[in-house]
């Protein structure tokens, strides 16, 4: 009953240098608070004290960006892939 | 004995680190530390062992604070980096200031938005200083071209001060528990009231250990001309205070522009003061002929200093932490260009010469002798 959380390297230091790990989680928001849990440090970068996902970091579900999606009441089934991405932009 | 002098060079793609002997002769550069995320803070902390602290403000990840325990040849991430109570509302969004606090390991930390945080760990762990965090005026600051920053902190004794952009001057006579907006004689020029309770865009302020009364501020100036309601505001750009900040006056008489960003005072003499006017416009060297202008008076007088400076079609940013001043006997002053130059200032000033030429954006240089 697990999804799996993908992580990019450049945030793997926060996270014992995992590419990925399983947690149980029914949604985004519950999946976050289980990272808030278990790597508080990851769960800063992908969010900030107010608890909204930062301006430039992406989360996938599976292949859709959750903005499109129910943003973070997002429901999420076994088996789902969650992927961290920053978005690439700047100078 | 100290015998290495160490700049820390904030940059938009991260920290540098220069080293030298006392001489001054031959600065070894290391880095970029800190994988191309801007730092717009750091801070040579010589209370014992000698640390050096940088923010490390990453637009995707969030704000890291950096520490160096041997001279900035390796940095690691402190383990937590200021942050606001969750249910406070606001949220990180740059460090603009890093200084010692009271205690052997105390720091305190400007941020933007406007707020002030302290660690008694070495930055390890921070609390915010609901002070002035939370001060009545705190919703009513507005951000000026940087960001609705806290980047000046200058302790002394009992008092702290604090400058905000915009947001003005702020006084703690009891130890940083309670503060007040402390702008009698700072001008504003964007606002009505030519000399608002708070609000004034304060660019930088500076103290010095033997004169604790004495006070000098960088303000936003520039406004000689306008012609707007409340008329014009010459000369509200460089000013003095000799009562702990209770009160300031104009010292901008004799430069050729109010307008700059940062302001250093000379370790060994409080009535020598150094400057870097700016066009306010351009926010560059007037006429592309960059020169830092220093009074030995207090600012009863001013002399331009430019001797070894391009005399022309160099137009020079400096920015507010971008320009510091070493403690030997003979002190160097050296400063920082957002077109990625580190100048040095040998003799105080009088004999220039760049070290660096091609950094990337440079926010901020600090100098310590080690």
């Amino acid at each position: 009953m697990s999804v799996t959380i993908h992580v990019p390297g450049v945030l793997r230091q926060y996270c014992d240098d995992a590419l990925e790990f399983s947690l149980p989680a029914s949604s985004l928001r519950d999946a976050l608070g289980q990272i808030e849990r278990r790597y508080p440090a990851l769960y800063r970068c992908v969010c900030h004290e107010t608890g909204a996902v930062r301006r430039h970091v992406n989360l996938f579900v599976n292949e859709s960006d959750m903005r499109t999606l129910d943003d973070l009441d997002t429901a999420l089934q076994p088996g789902d892939v969650v992927m961290v991405l920053p978005a690439v932009s700047g100078g | 004995m100290p015998d290495r002098v160490i700049l820390a060079i904030g940059t938009k793609k991260g920290l540098f680190v220069a080293e030298a002997a006392k001489s001054r002769r031959g600065f070894a550069l290391r880095g970029p530390f800190g994988s191309g995320v801007a730092v717009y803070s750091t801070l040579i902390d010589t209370r014992s062992t000698p640390r050096l602290y940088a923010s490390s403000c990453n637009a995707f990840f969030g704000m890291k604070v950096l520490v160096s325990t041997d001279l900035g040849k390796k940095f690691k991430e402190t383990k937590s980096a200021p942050e606001f109570p969750k249910d406070d509302g606001r949220a990180l969004a740059n460090i603009w200031s890093l200084e010692p606090g009271g205690g052997k390991k105390d720091l305190l930390c400007g941020v933007e938005p406007a707020a002030l945080f302290r660690s008694g760990d070495g930055g390890d762990s921070w609390e915010m200083v609901p002070g002035i965090s939370n001060h009545e005026h705190a919703r009513k600051w507005n951000p000026g071209n940087g960001g609705l920053c806290m980047h000046t902190i200058v302790r002394d004794g009992h008092r702290v001060h604090l400058g905000i952009s915009t947001g003005g001057h702020y006084l703690s006579e009891d130890g940083g528990q309670t503060f007040r907006a402390s702008n009698n004689g700072v001008g504003a020029g964007f606002a009505p009231d030519p000399y608002p309770e708070f609000g004034q865009c304060v660019h930088k302020i500076a103290g010095h250990k033997d004169a604790p009364g004495r006070l000098y501020m960088q303000n936003h100036g520039g406004w000689a001309d306008w012609t707007g309601p409340g008329g014009p505001r010459p000369d509200i750009g460089v000013l003095r205070s000799d009562d702990h900040g209770q009160t300031w006056r104009s010292i901008a008489k004799g430069l050729p522009s109010d307008f700059g960003f940062p302001i250093v005072v000379h370790p060994h003499d409080a009535d020598t003061v150094y400057v870097l006017p700016l066009e306010p416009m351009t926010r560059t060297c007037p006429g592309g002929a960059p020169a830092v202008w220093r009074s030995e008076d207090g600012g009863g007088s001013w002399k331009k200093l430019s001797h070894g400076l391009p005399r022309r079609e160099s137009f020079f940013t400096v920015l507010r932490d971008a320009m510091d001043i070493d403690d030997l006997k003979s002190p160097a002053l050296y400063f920082g260009t957002t077109t990625g130059q580190v100048w040095m200032g040998r003799d105080g000033g009088e004999e220039w010469s760049c070290l660096f030429d091609s950094l990337p954006p440079i926010h901020c240089v600090k100098v310590a002798v080690v």
